[in-house]
Order: C-alpha cells, then sequence, then structure tokens
C-alpha cells in the first residue's frame, strides 16, 4: 500500500503544488495544511489497523536509491528503506497528533500565510521521513531536510530576537549533524551486506550495520581492530561521535543553550513542533543508531551517559526555578525531562528503555501543551513575565484548568502521562545496579531530585500566575477565556494526557517488544565484547 | 627522427586536435567578424561561439572512449581523462557566453579572450612536457589578466594590474624550477621513465625547491593557499559573468595539470618527499584560511572568492589520497562544482544588473520581493555548503569517503586531520553562505526598494541549473558510473 510513502511525500508534494499557487489566496494555504494532516489522521488509522503487536519491522518499503561503483574498492550502495517497528510507530503516531495540532494553531498566522505553509508541510514530510527511514543516508538526508524549514520559521515568524535565535539553532544543529556525518562515511566503508557478490557492497542500511557480522574486517572500525586514538579505539569515538551529535538535538548539558533561546522566539506552533517532535530525534538516535550500532561501546560508557542525563534533569530543573519568562521555564523543563531520557537509555534494562521511550511520547503531548498555554496567554498580552501576572484563575476559569492539568502532567502525577515514563525509567535505573551493573544506585536517587525541583518550579508558578488576588502589569489587553480554536486543540491534548496515564497499555503493547529485544541484543552482541 | 616522419607525426596528431582547431577557427572567424559587422555584433559573435563549443563538445563526445595517444612528439596525449576536463571547458565557456552581456564595442575582444583561454585550457589539460605546459598555461594567463580588467574602471584596472604582477611572478618561479629540474633530468617530458629514473635516486632537498617552485605556479591558477592573494581583488572588480568563468575553467585546468604533475613528481610512491601529506596540508590551508576569511567580508563577490579558495581545497582532497578513486571523485567534485559555482555568480548577476551589490546589506528583504531569485540564490549557497538535498551534500560525501578510505589505507594522520577539518568547516561555511539568503529572507525590506528585474530566460536558466543540482544528488549514479570507466595512467 506505500502508506508510508504516502504519509512522508503527501505533504512534500502539496508544498510544491502550492508553491505554483499565486501568494494572493491567502486564506486557502492554512485549509490545505489541514486537509493533509486530516489525511495524515487516515493514513495513521490504517497503519494502526495493519500493524501487529509482535514487534519487529513492518511495513516494509525498500527501493535501490543510489548505486555507485566506487572501483577498486567496491559498490556504494544506499536504499530508499522504510518501515515501523515500535520505536518508529510510537513517534510517528505522535507526530501526526502533533502536527495537526500545529496546523491549528498556526490559524491565525498572518505574515506571509503561503511560505509558512510550505515551510510546515516540507517540515512535516521531513519528521516522518527521518522517523521512518531505516537507511542511514535516507535518514540523514531527510534529518538535514527539517533543519531549513525550521530555521525559516524560526527567523521569520518568530519574536523579537529570532534572527539569533534561529541562526544559533542552525548552527548547533548542523555541528551536531555534520558529527553524525563522520560516523556516516567512517560506518559505509567499514560495513558490507551479507548477501554474497564477488564484489564488496558497502551499505547504508541500519539493519546490516547493527549486525557485528557485517563488520568489514581490516576496517577501523572492526571489533578486532587494534588502532587508537587517544586511549579509545576507533568504534569507541564513533560512538561519542554519535552520541554528541544526537544530544545536541535532545538537547543535554552542556549542548542545551540553543533551546531556551530557540524556544523563546519561535512562534507558538513552533515551539509546540520543536518541542514535541525535533526534541525526540535526540532518544530516537541513540535506541535507533548509537546504541545498537556500537553495542560494546554503548555498554562501556553507559556510566558517562546516565551521567550527563542526571545533570540534565538537575541543571534543567535548577533553571526553569529561576526563569522569569513562562516559555524559557518550559524550555528548561524539556531539558529536565529529556534528561530522563538518557537516564532510562543509560540503564539498559528493559524497564528503563520502555520508560524513555513512554517518556518521549508523554513529553511529547505533555510539552506541546504546555507551550500552547504559554501561547494563549502571549496571543492576549504580548508579555510572558510570570512576574507580571497574578490571579489569573479568577479571570480565565477554563485556562486555568489546562494549566492545571499540563503542570500536574509534567511534574509526573500519577494518573497522568508523565507518570508512566518517569517510574518506568526509575525501575530501570534502580535495578540496573543489581542486573547489568551499568549505572550504580546513587545516579537513581539523585534524579528524584529532579521529581522534587519539578513540582517546586510548577507548583511556585502556579501560586504566583494563578492565585491571590487578580493583577495584570504593563497589560492593558482583555483577558479573555478559551476560544473555541483554543478548546479544540487542548482538549485532545488533555484527553491525550489523561488517557495515556490511565491506561498505558495502548503505548506499551507498542514499544515494550522494541524494548526487551533492544535489550536483548544489546548484551548478545555488545557483552562478549567488553572486558 | 626524419623529417618525413616528423610531418606524418603532425598531421596525424592534428586529427586527434579536432575540437581545439574548430575552437581556433571560430576565434579568427570572431576575430575578423568583429572588424567588419557594423551592428548586432554581439548577438552574431555569441551565437558563433555556442555553435563552435557545442561542435567542439559533440567532437570529443563522439570519440569517446579515447584509446591514449600522444601527440605531436609526446608533446601532449590525448586520454579520456583530459578529455573530460575538455568537456567541462566548453561547458564552462557555454554557460558564460549565456550569462554575459557585453557593450557592443568590446564585444569581439571578449569573446575572442575567452576563446583563447579555452584553448589554452584544453592544451593544459593534454600536456605532457614542461614546454607545452608553460605556453598553454601562459596563453590562459594572459588572457586572464585583459578580463579581469574588462569593467574598464579604476577598480577593474588595479584587480587586473594585481592578478598579472602575481601571475608574472608565479610563471617566473615556475620556469626557474622547470630548469631546475631539467637539470636534474636532462628531460621535460614529465611522463618519461627517464624522468622517473633520475628522480628517484636524486637527493631531496633540490628536488623539494624546484616541485614546490613548479607547483607554486599551478597553485597560483588554482588559487590554493599560499598562493590565493590575487583572488578576492579580482574577483571583486571583474565583471561578474567573468569571474564565474575564471573561478572555474582556469581553476579546473590547472587541477587537471596538477594532478598530472603531483602523480608524476609521486614517482608512483618512490619519492623521497610524501605528496600525500604536502597535498593535504595545502588541502587543509586553503580550506581554514578560506573560510575563516569568508567569514569577514561583506562584499559578496569577495566573499565568494574566499569560498572559491575553499572548494579549491575541497579539491584537492581527492588527489591527496593518491587512489584512482580519489581522482574519479574529484572529478564528480569538479562537475557539480562547475554548476553550482555558475549557477551562484548568474544570480549575483542578475541582482547587480538591477542593486549595488557591493554590500551584502543592499540584498536586505529582497527575497520578499523578488522570490525566485533569491530561492534560487538560497539553492546554490546550500549546495557550496554541502548540505542535501543539493548536489553539492552528494559530491562532498564521496570526496570525504574517499578520504576515509585514504587514511583506512595509509593510517596517515594528516588524512584523518583533513577529514575532521574538512568536515567541521562546513558549519563555519554555512555561516558566510548563509549570510546572503540570511538577509534576503529573514530582514523586512529597506524602505524604497524594490524588485529586481525579472528576465523569464535568465529566470529558466537557472531553473534548469537548479535542477541538475537537485538530480544529481537524487540520481548520482549515473554520471558517477560514467567518471569511473575513465582510466588514466601517467
Amino acid at each position: 500500500m506505500y502508506l508510508l510513502s504516502l504519509l512522508i511525500f503527501i505533504p512534500i508534494g502539496t508544498a510544491l503544488l502550492v508553491l505554483l499557487v499565486p501568494s494572493r489566496f491567502g486564506r486557502s494555504f492554512r485549509s490545505v495544511a489541514l486537509g493533509v494532516n486530516i489525511v495524515q489522521v487516515i493514513i495513521l488509522l490504517l497503519i494502526l489497523s495493519q500493524y501487529s503487536y509482535e514487534g519487529g519491522f513492518q511495513l516494509i518499503e525498500k527501493i535501490p536509491w543510489i548505486s555507485i561503483d566506487l572501483g577498486a574498492w567496491g559498490v556504494l550502495q544506499a536504499e530508499y528503506f522504510v518501515a515501523l517497528d515500535g520505536l518508529s510507530l510510537s513517534m510517528v503516531a505522535l507526530s501526526v497528533f502533533i502536527l495537526l495540532i500545529a496546523t491549528i494553531s498556526s490559524w491565525t498566522i498572518e505574515k506571509n500565510r503561503k511560505g509558512y505553509f510550505v515551510l510546515l508541510l516540507i517540515l512535516n514530510g521531513a519528521i516522518f521521513g527521518s522517523f521512518c527511514a531505516l537507511d542511514f543516508l535516507l535518514f540523514y538526508v531527510f534529518f538535514e531536510f527539517m533543519l531549513l524549514p525550521m530555521y525559516f520559521l524560526i527567523g521569520i515568524w518568530g519574536g523579537v530576537k529570532r534572527e539569533y535565535a534561529s541562526i544559533k539553532f542552525f548552527l548547533y544543529t548542523l555541528l551536531g549533524s555534520i558529527l553524525i556525518l563522520i560516523v556516516i562515511v567512517a560506518l559505509y566503508i567499514s560495513v558490507q551486506t551479507p548477501e554474497a557478490s564477488d564484489r564488496i557492497v558497502h551499505t547504508f542500511n541500519v539493519l546490516h550495520m547493527q549486525d557485528l557480522n557485517n563488520l568489514i574486517p581490516d576496517s577501523l572500525l572492526a571489533l578486532d581492530s587494534l588502532k587508537l586514538i587517544g586511549s579509545f579505539s576507533f568504534r569507541y569515538w564513533a560512538f561519542l561521535l554519535l552520541f554528541v551529535g544526537f544530544i545536541i538535538k535532545l538537547p543535554a548539558v552542556p549542548f542545551h543553550t540553543w533551546l531556551p533561546d530557540a524556544h523563546v522566539e519561535a512562534p507558538t506552533p513552533i515551539s509546540v513542533i520543536l518541542a514535541a517532535l525535533l526534541l525526540k530525534f535526540g532518544g530516537y538516535g541513540l535506541l535507533r543508531f548509537a546504541y545498537p550500532i556500537f553495542p560494546d561501546a554503548a555498554i562501556h560508557f553507559s556510566w558517562f551517559v546516565g551521567l550527563i542525563g542526571l545533570i540534565s534533569i538537575i541543571y534543567g530543573a535548577l533553571n526553569a526555578l529561576s526563569s522569569k519568562d513562562l516559555k524559557r521555564l518550559i524550555a528548561y523543563s524539556s531539558v529536565s525531562h529529556m534528561g530522563f531520557v538518557l537516564l532510562g537509555i543509560a540503564s539498559a534494562t528493559v524497564e528503563g528503555i520502555t520508560g524513555a521511550m513512554y517518556q518521549m511520547f508523554s513529553h511529547g503531548i505533555i510539552s506541546a501543551m504546555l507551550f500552547l498555554i504559554a501561547g494563549v496567554l502571549y496571543d492576549r498580552t504580548g508579555d510572558r513575565m510570570i512576574e507580571n501576572y497574578s490571579g489569573l484563575a479568577s479571570k480565565m476559569r477554563n485556562y486555568s484548568a489546562f494549566v492545571l492539568i499540563a503542570f500536574f502532567a509534567s511534574m509526573g502525577l500519577p494518573g497522568f502521562a508523565g507518570f508512566m515514563g518517569e517510574v518506568m525509567i526509575f525501575f530501570g535505573a534502580f535495578r540496573s545496579s543489581a542486573v547489568n551493573g551499568l549505572i550504580p544506585t546513587w545516579m537513581a536517587i539523585t534524579a528524584t531530585g529532579g521529581l522534587l525541583l519539578g513540582a517546586a518550579y510548577y507548583l511556585w508558578t502556579i501560586q504566583r500566575m494563578f492565585y491571590g488576588p487578580f493583577a495584570a502589569k504593563n497589560v492593558t489587553a482583555d483577558l479573555t477565556d478559551l476560544n473555541n480554536r483554543e478548546y479544540s486543540m487542548l482538549l485532545p491534548l488533555a484527553l491525550a494526557v489523561l488517557v495515556f496515564g490511565i491506561l498505558p497499555q495502548l503505548l506499551l503493547n507498542y514499544i515494550n517488544p522494541f524494548a526487551s529485544e533492544f535489550v536483548n541484543n544489546l548484551f548478545q552482541s555488545g557483552n562478549p565484547l567488553t572486558p | 627522427m626524419e623529417l618525413k616522419e616528423q610531418l606524418t607525426g603532425i598531421s596525424e596528431s592534428a586529427g586527434h586536435l579536432l575540437p581545439e582547431l574548430v575552437l581556433i577557427l571560430s576565434l579568427i572567424i570572431s576575430l575578423v567578424l568583429g572588424l567588419i559587422l557594423k551592428k548586432n555584433k554581439q548577438t552574431i559573435l555569441n551565437a558563433v561561439s555556442i555553435v563552435t563549443y557545442l561542435i567542439s563538445f559533440l567532437l570529443i563526445i563522439q570519440t569517446w572512449p579515447h584509446q591514449p595517444v600522444s601527440l605531436f612528439g609526446g608533446m601532449m596525449r590525448l586520454d579520456d581523462f583530459s578529455a573530460f576536463f575538455k568537456l567541462l571547458f566548453f561547458l564552462g565557456g557555454f554557460l558564460t557566453i549565456l550569462i554575459s552581456k557585453q557593450k557592443e564595442e568590446t564585444a569581439s575582444e571578449y569573446i575572442i579572450l575567452i576563446n583563447a583561454i579555452l584553448l589554452g585550457a584544453c592544451l593544459l589539460a593534454m600536456s605532457m612536457n614542461f614546454v607545452m605546459l608553460l605556453l598553454s598555461l601562459e596563453l590562459i594567463s594572459l588572457p586572464s589578466y585583459m578580463l579581469a580588467g574588462f569593467a574598464f574602471d579604476r577598480k577593474s584596472a588595479e584587480g587586473s594590474l594585481k592578478y598579472f604582477l602575481f601571475g608574472t611572478v608565479a610563471t617566473a618561479c615556475m620556469i626557474y624550477g622547470i630548469s631546475l629540474i631539467y637539470g636534474l633530468t636532462s628531460t621535460l617530458d614529465f611522463s618519461s621513465n627517464q624522468f622517473i629514473e633520475s628522480l628517484i635516486d636524486s637527493k631531496a632537498p633540490l628536488l623539494f625547491v624546484a616541485s614546490f617552485l613548479i607547483l607554486a605556479g599551478l597553485l597560483f591558477k588554482i588559487a590554493a593557499v599560499p598562493f590565493h592573494l590575487w583572488a578576492p581583488d579580482v574577483y571583486e572588480s571583474a565583471p561578474t559573468p567573468v569571474v564565474a568563468f575564471l573561478s572555474v575553467v582556469p581553476k579546473l585546468a590547472g587541477l587537471a595539470i596538477f594532478i598530472k604533475m603531483v602523480l608524476a613528481l609521486n614517482l608512483f610512491g618512490q619519492s623521497a618527499l610524501p605528496w600525500s601529506m604536502i597535498v593535504a596540508i595545502v588541502a587543509i590551508l586553503s580550506i581554514v584560511i578560506g573560510n575563516l576569511s569568508a567569514l569577514a567580508q561583506t562584499n559578496p563577490k569577495r566573499m565568494l572568492a574566499y569560498s572559491s579558495i575553499a572548494q579549491s581545497g575541497f579539491l584537492l582532497i581527492g588527489l591527496a589520497t593518491m587512489s584512482m578513486e580519489g581522482i574519479h571523485f574529484m572529478m564528480f567534485y569538479a562537475v557539480i562544482f562547475l554548476i553550482m559555482n555558475f549557477l551562484v555568480f548568474s544570480v549575483l548577476h542578475q541582482f547587480e544588473n538591477s542593486i549595488n551589490i557591493q554590500s551584502v546589506n543592499n540584498f536586505t528583504g529582497l527575497g520578499r520581493l523578488s522570490i525566485f531569485p533569491a530561492f534560487v540564490l538560497l539553492i546554490g549557497m546550500i549546495s557550496l555548503t554541502g548540505l542535501p538535498p543539493t548536489a553539492g551534500f552528494t559530491a562532498k560525501l564521496l570526496i570525504f569517503s574517499s578520504l576515509w578510505t585514504g587514511y583506512q589505507d595509509s593510517q596517515s594522520v594528516v588524512l584523518l586531520v583533513l577529514f575532521g577539518v574538512g568536515l567541521i568547516n562546513t558549519v563555519i561555511a554555512l555561516f558566510y553562505y548563509l549570510k546572503i539568503p540570511y538577509l534576503l529572507f529573514l530582514k523586512e525590506p529597506v524602505s524604497g526598494s524594490v524588485a529586481i528585474k525579472n528576465s523569464f530566460p535568465r529566470n529558466l536558466f537557472h531553473l534548469i541549473l537548479v535542477m541538475l543540482l537537485i538530480y544529481l544528488f537524487l540520481l548520482p549514479g549515473g554520471l558517477m558510473g560514467w567518471i569511473n570507466q575513465i582510466t588514466f595512467v601517467l
């Protein structure tokens, strides 16, 4: 049925068609974008109906793409190879949902509508392409393809310091992807296809890369390669490059500084996409590429990975606590929550990995909601400073209810989606020292501090902004409660937060098989290699 | 050799030089037409040269694949390698004529000079002898100096003079180097056994000085560090179509002969000098200095001059690996470089017709008003940076693959450094390549700015080049497969 290709190329094709339409049809562009989103929802339902719980890759589409004769070195082969497993399915489902919300949230965009929606559609296609691609080159192409639309979306439709924020975002992310590209080049030269052939066929196929038997003997990334740089082998360096490349995107401390700027300056829908979807590529990249391809290095460095996660949790939360701007607070809370993902991955237990994926999914929904909430206030007053408000609950009753739901969910209270992910990550992190000895118990204990800090900054914000007598400094605009369009975005999100908090099986059924297979493979191929 | 044998040799050799003979014929015709035509000079002369380039192009294609033949008693050799570069030169000439616009009174001189450079480039790519090399190099250089001054203003004259002074010094160095090499080997044919045998035994210091002097002249043509100083001044002051031409044709011609020269001096790996390392160091310097200097520029053409210095570094990467595959990837890169360079300069020229492009600030906000030219410029810049979905990415991917393999085989640390430096420089390069698109799209237009003049043929031309860049990104296999069949023995 080519469902995945349809998912990827309908938005891109539509974007190209829209380019040909004169821009005076201003209002129709948003309807076109919404139409694409609705088609994608239908495609997602079809995918879900065909997907079976058993795990493994499904809905595979594989077409030869590039084949270049390298002379004496063999053949370079890249494929158009897309498929879904538990990991990518959860991300694709999240993306369909969030992109629909983002389009609705873009309804009020006035400035250059045509350009905006063309870029949004291109971004849309590139996101699905990156989540579905199982060919490293194909992934990289889609991954880079997200950069330019994002750059322009922040840079043209953003806030006051938008130019600074967009170039910073671009440079950080490009640096990350160059690090990834270095590894891609080294990897494909070191890997051959398992099929017998009289010439060496170098492949970008991620599944082939994950099978250590396909490494070419004597290549620099071969398991027995003795060549070192410093005290690490090339395999260890390659893992570290991939790791840094992906945690820039995640983002984790110390590579997180682009995130607050980008979030604060981006328009609301773009903030939503950035937080809910683009950050997920960090965790996704580690789970899909870095860990399975270099299991030995992943096990070796798991202590380090856990530590970076822990630092992000605490440092992000402390920064959130001291933020004066509501959007900045939410941005730092993202850094903190993504730290949990790293901690879960580092634990390399089934619970930890499942928790990390659950956390990615739930953070996607919750952060979308949080940024929409910040956007609602900003739309009315043009001001996001926490100290300028108090007693909003008395003026905007329904709005405050949604704020409470979002904040409590983000805090990780039981019954909300955020709880499941974090609690499983803690199971994994505490169990790790007993099961595989990868991360020590003190990391898990210290990480609980992140929860406390999370409660602190959210409750404090609620107290400052929503309780007490009503006051809004420097604000003349009338503070009206939510309108219908805002309900249509916040209500589904709030429902999703509750549903995935109460019925985690809905998601666990899909991601659990992936997690157990992931952990199995990691130790099967990685353990014998580590001394 | 008997006189009769020599004469038959010459007449047989001439048969292999049909494309060049056509070019010479066209050059003479242009000269005569320039004298007798009274009006529509430019249109007619452009038509003549376009037809010439097409004929020459087809003549080369038609005799493909070439059996390597030695011409004029070992002065030149025609093989697929040189023929490939000749194709690129004619393509470059063709594109230059398409984007050029000259005053009526100088139209014929312009065409003649371009033809002369093309002729020199073709001969240079085939040279196998130091004398031939020198002659054809000068045949490129002298018209280049004149073309650089073709804006006929003070600044342009200054650029031209600077180019001339640097150029003559470079040539003088080269002649001195050649004389030293001649003293060491007593032959001028750098592909002969005698050349190789006598150099294997020779002492390294003198050989080093001599080779360095010779390569200096060639690096000057390529505009690679440390012989790049002329480029910014010339690029800034010369007319934009001329810059597009000069940044591609002489550079690629220099590159073709540079490859031959380095491979000859490498003596099949038996040279006392580490040639791979030397080329790698030149590449590293060119990339780093080119990119860092470009960051500080506010004049777009000056910025592109430094970018072109950095691009020379990327081209040289293919040679640094000293492998057939590396050179193949470099040839692929050369094709892409030609397309994207012409694209960028042609759009700049289009802007130049409406606004003063002395400073990037004059581009502020024009992206909203002239969306298509701005979009084309964006694609060109992205391709020069080496980002998907453009062929610039594929070219960089391939050339860095060759570098990694080269490192894997030779374990030479400098190649690993080049690998890291080259890729990290992509991020630096992005900063200045995006400068103009940034101003075009992200800034509000200043009051009073108007859309630039749109012309349909020019837009169509750009669209074709953009499509080519995207096509070669999606399906590079065809071009690469064709390049792979080019075997090349010294």
